[in-house]
């Protein structure tokens, strides 16, 4: 059956590839036009995997690259990491611009900013990271800006440059307590007012420090220290007969990176 | 070779995330303290707390205390943003009854410290 | 052959294997969503190795698969025979370990059928273990059916303390509710198995249990109430006691922590009045040597002995471990049983000696053929029931059963093998005694205490009369049985799955029990109880964590420091040099028999198991059997 449309396709396949692949390398339109096709002679081997399209990473790394020279001040590393999205590594100072540039620029259009996430890495000194994730709805495509910054210093709000980014900063601010300098109304979102500490940090722990409870006697809900009187509920995979462990351990578990990290600088 | 970079740490610069210098995180941090104790009266009479106004200008005072020992201005700055959003919430009656007594923890029973008064508990 | 080559996981031999599984599921229910076996089901996980992903099974005659009717072999075990796979382990262990034939196969191929051919119950003591041993869920747990799934409970490692074997544990927990209980493997104890009371006595921990403090009112009722107030009543009575006569008695339950701490109380209280409910005879040596009162060659030396002989003891309901480990022995090692005491089913054939003392009289004066036989083994074992000398002339038993061993071990050939074995039926004996408790209440009842301590002392010896006018009994325990029904003030205490414990075996060995579960309502540790009345009587132990009371242990006994290890008995030649007690034979003896005779008076013997609902509907189904035509009656 694939190798039947492969067959169909193929004479439409190589017709855009001379009208559009000769065009202009550099930008992302052409790329995804040809996203939607396949490459010729390839034939997925395993549908439920994502299968990368070697021709679409080979244009995103080149448009990778052309961001990185038009604002070498600020973009620090950009890679093509395991779905054929590219992620763009920024200083915290270059969020407007590049963002604006990503927004405005007529071969990106990333008009629309569909999340802002948190990660807490604790063992680096910049330990929280922030990505932008961005979407072209002109060019069907997605790229992440990745960002990072510690406990207490600022990062700049993109609320001038997204509307949608004032919730999401919110958010991350109250999840992990990143400070979004300028942010217009930069107050909690998520958790309970009085509510003290960042939960999404990785040095909070998962049952929290307080629980709360209504109290009959003050006719109020109060707060208290926890005290895990319930138990935790713990699943145990081994069965009880280990009976053959080494058809336990799947093999070639180590998951191998996919693309080496590439610096383009 | 190490001393230069501790030299280099010692004098590493920062982005400030309000006050550039000690006199104005300490202007912020009065004027913070101020404001909340000239809404002291008004938060109480708003929620009707079960305290007197004393009791609630000497519980800010206190928490306002506990963090005396803070010297890093951005520390400083990021608890005086805490306190402000704080005072924004209580402020606008945003807040409960129930989150503005939370300050005053007066539920909560300090833990059995000797074997007896464990075991009586129940406690470990 | 040589040179071959044997490829394991070659594409032709998982090919192959896929076919045999292939095989084996086509008579197989594919029923795991209900089957209490699922998640810890052997064909289940070979399935998941070796079979296919898909089945290409087709009832062509639209007959459905093989079924076969449900078979009810007793109370503790549930049969779905249609997933038995005629693995037949559980015929294999029932003849070769239990050392029972009820179960065999009827039938050839497909209609073969694994059961007991007429229907009556699987009469063993050992009749759980099949449930592990099925590798799929054709013989599982009646109690457990339906009520956990193995991934959701924890599983904790314990110490069993239904007898004195301390075979090792898992206890089964899921939302603080022991849901089952499980053997753990220790080579040098138990090996693999546990005895059905150890298995399946775990409801009784939810029943009869002290969840409050009670103190009897004027009007003689015990009336619930809080801590302080009951740790106050006992102050009081304290004050009123005469401390010289304050007397503390340990139950055969008891952990070594409670039984550390209720001595150092009555200590420092001015009493040295500690005893045990099981008697021990104290001539000669009496307890002072280890070697007196433990079994000397461990229960794995067993199995190097050539012949065993038992005095006044049935193994098999005492410590059916050790028993299972003769059977072990003599049906591999050829190894010789002589008995002296009641005529028991022991499962292994033995020479009978009747149960007259005169015999064991004549052994020891060298009359006897045994006294011969016993000179010529290579490593014999005299293996003596605490049971036997629970009554006066236990001190004659036990003085003529050393002076047997003292000759036998004239003539060996090894100096370092022990003759002398005791085999105890309380896990908390040989501990109490390491301790320097006294055995038997005999001293106690001379003493007439003022004031009297039961540690979990439920096995009715004591009454009234024996102590002194108006005294007061206090009982700290986990169940409300005899010893509570006695006392003014009861203490609810936990039980062994409730509490980090220590227990020495009758090895010796001392073990370590964990937590499972935290004690119901207001029940706390015993040796906590202890700790806390301590402080309110004005005498404090020093003891405020666990690691603090076994560090007063490790003081007493090295023992109790290494626990999981025997240390080796010495002074047994000096233990029988000394004579310092003439014991005279006056007039007849009685027959020297055990208590527990039938399988019938093994399932209820302690508090635990006397709430247990599931040992009663086996003391109910083993009377209905006994009544069937069909099923073979017990010897005796």
């Amino acid at each position: 059956m694939a190798s039947r449309l492969s067959r169909f396709i193929r004479p439409i396949a190589s017709t855009l590839n001379h009208k559009y692949g000769g065009a202009s390398s550099r930008t992302l339109g052409c790329i995804q036009r040809f996203a939607s096709f396949g490459v010729e002679g390839e034939t997925p081997k395993k549908p439920t995997v994502a299968s990368h399209n070697p021709l679409v990473r080979q244009r995103l790394r080149d448009f990778g690259a052309y961001i990185a020279e038009c604002m070498p001040k600020y973009v620090q590393q950009v890679n093509v990491p395991y779905h054929d999205e590219l992620e763009v590594c920024i200083h915290p100072d270059g969020i407007i611009p590049v963002l604006s540039f990503l927004k405005d620029h007529t071969n990106a259009q990333f008009l629309s900013l569909s999340d802002i996430a948190g990660v807490d890495k604790p063992m680096l000194e910049n330990r929280f990271e922030i990505a932008y994730i961005l979407l072209s709805l002109q060019f069907n495509s997605r790229i992440i800006v990745k960002t990072y910054t510690d406990e207490l210093t600022p990062i700049d709000s993109a609320c001038s440059v997204f509307q949608a980014a004032n919730w999401y900063e919110r958010e991350v601010w109250d999840m992990y307590g990143v400070f979004f300098a300028n942010h217009p109304d930069l107050r909690r979102i998520l958790t309970d007012y009085g509510f003290e500490g960042h939960p999404f940090r990785k040095d909070f722990p998962l049952s929290g420090y307080v629980e709360v409870r209504y109290d009959d006697e003050v006719k109020r809900v109060v707060v208290e220290p926890i005290e895990l009187t319930q138990e935790f509920r713990k699943f145990e995979a081994n069965t009880p007969w280990e009976t053959f462990p080494q058809f336990r351990q799947i093999e070639g578990d180590v998951q191998k990176p996919m693309n080496p990290p590439e610096e383009k600088k | 070779m190490a001393s230069p970079r501790i030299v280099q740490q010692g004098i590493k610069q920062v982005k400030p995330l309000m006050s550039v210098d000690r006199t104005e995180a300490r202007r912020r941090v009065l004027n913070l303290y101020k404001a909340w104790y000239r809404q002291i009266p008004y938060v109480v009479k708003d929620f009707y707390l079960p305290i007197t106004v004393k009791m609630g200008r000497d519980k800010v005072r206190e928490l306002f205390l506990k963090n005396k020992h803070v010297t890093d201005i951005r520390i400083i700055d990021m608890l005086v943003i805490k306190g402000q959003m704080d005072l924004v919430e209580t402020a606008n009656i945003w807040k409960q009854r129930n989150h503005v007594m939370m300050f005053f923890k007066d539920t909560v029973n300090p833990k059995p410290k000797d074997f007896l008064s464990k075991f009586y508990e129940g406690q470990e | 052959m040589k040179g071959m080559k044997v490829k394991t996981d070659s594409p032709v031999t998982r090919k192959a294997r896929e076919g045999v599984m292939e095989f084996l599921l086509v008579n197989h229910p594919l029923d795991c969503p209900i089957c209490d076996q699922g998640g810890e089901c052997d064909l289940q996980d070979q399935s998941m190795a070796f079979g296919s992903d898909r089945s290409r099974f087709t009832d062509n005659a639209f007959t459905g698969k093989r079924a076969v009717e449900d078979k009810n072999i007793g109370p503790l075990i549930k049969t779905i025979m249609t997933r038995c796979i005629h693995c037949t382990r559980c015929i294999r262990f029932a003849s070769e370990v239990a050392g029972v034939d009820d179960l065999g196969t009827s039938g050839r191929g497909s209609d073969m059928q694994v059961g007991t051919y007429v229907e009556k119950m699987f009469k063993s003591e050992l009749s759980g273990n099949v449930i592990d041993l099925c590798p799929v869920g054709a013989l599982t747990s009646k109690p457990y059916a339906f009520t956990t799934r193995p991934w959701e409970t924890r599983r904790i490692e314990s110490i069993d303390v239904m007898d004195a074997v301390g075979s090792n544990i898992v206890v089964s927990m899921r939302t603080n509710e022991v849901m089952r209980i499980l053997p753990r493997l220790n080579e040098d104890i138990n090996e693999e198995w546990i005895s059905d009371k150890s298995r399946f006595a775990y409801d009784g921990l939810k029943r009869q249990r002290l969840t409050t403090p009670f103190v009897r009112n004027n009007s003689g009722e015990l009336v619930a109430t809080d801590w302080e107030t009951a740790l106050f009543d006992i102050a009081q009575r304290v004050k009123d006691a005469n401390p010289a006569t304050i007397a503390g008695v340990a139950g055969g339950q008891a952990d070594l922590e409670a039984m550390v701490c209720l001595k150092d109380m009555i200590n420092r209280l001015g009493s040295e009045v500690l005893c045990t409910e099981e008697a021990f005879p104290m001539i000669n040596s009496g307890t002072d040597f280890r070697s007196n009162y433990v079994m000397n060659t461990t229960i794995a030396g067993i199995e190097e002995s050539d012949l065993v002989f038992l005095v006044g003891t049935n193994p098999r309901l005492e410590g059916s471990l050790v028993n299972a480990r003769i059977r072990k022995s003599w049906v591999h090692n050829e190894m010789c049983v002589v008995l002296l005491g009641a005529p028991v089913d022991l499962s292994y054939d033995y020479q009978y000696l009747g149960d007259s003392f005169s015999v064991l009289k004549e052994i020891a004066d060298g009359s006897h053929p045994i006294a011969k036989a016993l000179a010529d083994a290579d490593k014999p074992m005299i293996i003596l029931g605490s049971d036997a000398i629970q009554h006066n002339n236990g001190s004659l038993i036990l003085d003529t059963v050393k002076r047997i061993a003292k000759n036998t071990k004239k003539s060996l050939n090894h100096p370092d093998w022990k003759v002398f074995n005791v085999l105890h039926r309380n896990a908390s004996q040989v501990g109490a005694l390491d301790m320097g408790y006294k055995p038997g209440m005999d001293s106690l009842k001379c003493d007439k205490p003022s004031l009297l301590f039961l540690l979990g002392a439920d096995a009715d010896k004591l009454n009234n009369d024996d102590l002194h006018g108006n005294a007061g009994v206090i009982y700290i325990g986990s169940h409300g049985d005899a010893g509570a029904q006695m006392a003014d003030v009861v203490l609810p205490a936990a039980a062994y799955t409730e509490k980090d414990a220590m227990y020495v075996n009758t090895e010796g060995r001392a073990q370590v029990g964990r937590q499972a579960v935290s004690p119901p309502g207001m029940a706390r540790h015993d040796w906590k109880i202890i700790r806390a009345l301590s402080e309110i009587l004005g005498v404090s132990l020093p003891y405020d964590k666990l690691s603090d009371v076994r560090g007063r242990l490790a003081e007493i006994s090295p023992t109790f420091d290494r626990p999981g290890r025997v240390e080796e008995t010495g002074f047994d030649n000096v233990s029988d040099d000394v004579t310092i007690d003439k014991i005279t034979h006056t007039g007849a003896t009685a027959p020297v028999v055990p208590a527990l005779l039938k399988l019938r008076d093994f399932y209820m013997t302690d508090p635990i198991s006397r709430s247990s609902l599931t040992m009663a509907k086996c003391v109910q189904a083993y009377d209905e059997a006994e009544a069937n035509p069909y099923s073979k009656p017990e010897a005796i």
